[in-house]
């Protein structure tokens, strides 16, 4: 089932405040992902083995998936979405490009410039992970390799970052002429929705329902940065960036949806399972079904709270399905 | 310069039978099923501008319409499983005619009217069986079904009419039953394509989608002045591993895929909601990835914009392309980008169906 969110008819009450959601959710986020994949360059620079940079890799892996729910804006219009981070990667598209690379220790990692030539799929933390945790074979390579993933992980977070700030002007300055991104507050309204409720239906169809699997058959190595102990990471941090996008752009009354969003986070707390290997355990995977049902149990309520005093109702078109 | 006798002629059925054409309904470009404030179903016809020319009350929820070339006069067909269809006089609302579905069939949706108006065809499926057929109506005979022909697949969705004529019919491949509602009943061996038939069901063409990406469904196709069928797919694979979701038809059997990257197919749920042919470029619709994409007539990707819920398309006159959403959102899609024309209080359906 698919729940996402939009608004059918124009009544906008309680909404909050535009430039609130910009100053204390989108633009700090990508400001912290801009510095910590500087960061993480830099150390790779001080210190390219993967024992020394995991710790920036984990820091900038967490400001990305913190913010990586608000894919409108400077991030689309730059086709930057897969670079960042390429998953989920049912070809392995991963594997391959960087297997490409390595076969031919191709010397275009050291032209920074260039680096984003290379397929999509080698460029972002997906690859990153790869190459900071599995064997090198050739360590000279995975060294070059690294820099060069850290650096272009940095411009392009410094990109999207420095586009952030005109990118908000035009969501304050809906409706004006000449604005032909935002022709009306509610299209401001609406695409901060579907970043929401998107952000929702990937947490619960791909980040918990891809390793999940059916249970006759569990997708155990299909859990995002399982290599890196992050599956669930993702999850609990997903969800805390999600709760605050709601509460900074509705300013009603939504109790339930506080209340769902705490106990999806306590059930995902609780769950001792950092690469969600369980789901293949029946008694582990029990509780990951429950954790994404009650992710389930967010997106309706937050269907309840922020959409029904809205008239939101759930996609018109994108659910018909035909 | 007709004959004074066949000038009279003319008079004498037009004044025994007074049709109202689209002219006299407001001028409407395009028709949509759409859902009002209230949750009310209805048909409206939408100007160039992207005002309501019309509204009439559907009594449940469409899905597109059959529009006749010249009168005004809808065929508003019910969702898959439905059986029934309802033409519409639209000037009045009058429900003229109910269709129904032979028994042990059901409409997909879709319909289509001969270049002359005399006869309507519809996609249905042959329940016990699964086989798509096509569905033959007379309009002068009340739509009596007169006759049917197979649709040469399996689900068969949208049926076009071509510019020479001919009809083009999307089969879509998937057997579903009613008994399990819109359960998939045969992903493995799913065989999509598209038909090209004339008006007596003889099959002209046939082009198939590659063996590879048979779970390629084939539902949604508009045509290019040139005969060109621009065609939408909805991938039954993996969401996150689709091949191209657009492909132009330009005879002899195959399907070119569209210039869809990674990047572009990304977060569309490898669903196509809609496509259309306008201007010498080609549109289609992603609902689910909340997004438009524009062609170029070589099926290369010139533009995505990004639009909520955005799903129906079709040409207009003036050789853009007009958009609808889930919204209530009017828009214009052409080489100046898109752009909104209106707002309404209304959730558009899937469809936009040009009147030309």
């Amino acid at each position: 089932m698919r729940l996402t969110l939009i608004l059918p008819f124009l009544a906008l009450p309680a909404m909050a405040d535009v430039q609130t959601v910009l100053d204390d959710h989108i633009l700090p986020g990508y400001a912290a992902l801009a510095e910590a994949t500087a960061t993480l360059s830099d150390a790779a620079q001080a210190d390219c083995s993967a024992q020394a940079l995991r710790p920036a890799y984990h820091n900038a892996y967490d400001a990305w998936i913190s913010v990586s729910h608000i894919q409108f804006g400077p991030l689309e219009d730059q086709a930057l979405t897969l670079q960042m981070a390429f998953w989920p990667d049912p070809k392995d598209s991963t594997g391959k490009a960087l297997a490409r690379l390595s076969a031919a220790a191709d010397p275009i990692v050291d032209q920074r410039d260039t680096f984003d030539d290379v397929s999509a799929a080698a460029q972002g933390f997906t690859a990153l992970e790869r190459v900071l945790y599995e064997d090198q074979p050739d360590s000279d390579y995975a060294c070059r390799l690294t820099q060069a993933i850290a650096a272009g992980l940095t411009d392009k977070a410094a990109s999207v970052a420095a586009a952030w700030p005109d990118f908000g002007d035009l969501m304050l300055s809906a409706g004006d002429d000449g604005n032909s991104r935002f022709q009306s507050e509610i299209e401001v309204q609406r695409a901060l929705f579907t970043a929401l409720s998107t952000g929702l239906e990937f947490l619960h169809d791909q980040r918990l329902g891809r390793p999940l699997g059916t249970f006759d058959r569990p997708r155990p190595r299909r859990a995002e940065a399982r290599r890196s102990d992050r599956s669930l990471r993702h999850i609990r941090l997903s969800l805390s960036a999600l709760e605050a996008l709601a509460k900074t752009m509705f300013e009603g009354d939504m109790s339930d949806t506080g209340a769902a969003f705490a106990d999806a986070q306590a059930r995902a707390d609780a769950l001792d399972d950092p690469g969600l290997q369980g789901v293949a355990d029946p008694a582990q995977r029990f509780k990951v079904e429950v954790l994404q049902q009650a992710v389930r149990a967010v997106q309706i309520a937050v269907i309840n709270d922020i959409g029904a005093p809205l008239g939101i109702t759930a996609g018109f078109n994108s659910l018909d399905g035909d | 310069m007709p004959s004074r006798r066949a000038f009279l002629a003319g008079l004498l059925s037009a004044s025994a039978t007074p049709t109202l054409g689209w002219a006299d309904v407001g001028n409407p470009v395009a028709l949509s099923a759409a859902m009002d404030a209230d949750g009310r179903y209805l048909l409206a016809g939408l100007t160039a501008t992207g005002d309501i020319a019309f509204s009439q009350p559907l009594p449940a929820r469409g899905h597109a319409a059959a529009a006749h070339p010249h009168i005004a006069e809808a065929v508003a067909i019910a969702r898959r499983p439905g059986a029934f269809a309802k033409v519409i006089h639209c000037a009045t609302g009058a429900i003229l005619q109910t269709l129904r579905a032979p028994e042990g069939r059901h409409f997909y949706g879709h319909g289509a009217f001969s270049a002359d108006g005399t006869l309507l065809f519809t996609t249905e499926n042959d329940i016990a069986s699964g086989a798509g057929r096509i569905g033959v109506w007379e309009r002068s005979l009340n739509y009596r079904r007169v006759d049917e022909f197979t649709s040469a697949g399996v689900g068969p969705h949208e049926i076009l009419r071509l510019p020479g004529g001919t009809l083009a019919v999307a089969n879509g491949g998937i057997r579903t039953h009613p008994a399990s509602g819109r359960d998939k009943l045969n992903l493995d061996t799913m065989r999509p394509n598209l038909a090209i038939f004339d008006t007596t069901g003889q099959i002209l063409d046939h082009a198939e989608v590659p063996d590879d990406t048979h779970q390629n469904s084939l539902r949604h196709i508009a045509a290019a002045p040139d005969g060109t069928v621009v065609c939408g797919f909805q991938w039954q694979g993996d969401p996150y591993a689709p091949p191209a979701l657009v492909a132009l038809y330009t005879g002899n059997g195959a399907l070119k895929p569209a210039g869809m990257d990674a990047h572009s197919l990304h977060g569309l749920d490898g669903y196509i909601g809609s496509v259309s042919a306008f201007g010498r470029s080609y549109a289609a619709s992603s609902p689910r990835g909340h997004r438009a994409f524009h062609f170029d007539q070589w099926g290369g990707l010139t533009a995505t914009y990004p639009a909520p819920d955005i799903c129906g398309l079709c040409a207009a006159p003036d050789g853009t392309c007009l958009a609808t959403d889930g919204l209530g959102q009017v828009h214009r899609l052409s080489n100046d980008g898109l752009q909104r024309l209106r707002g309404h209080s209304l959730a558009f359906d899937n469809h936009l169906v040009a009147l030309t």
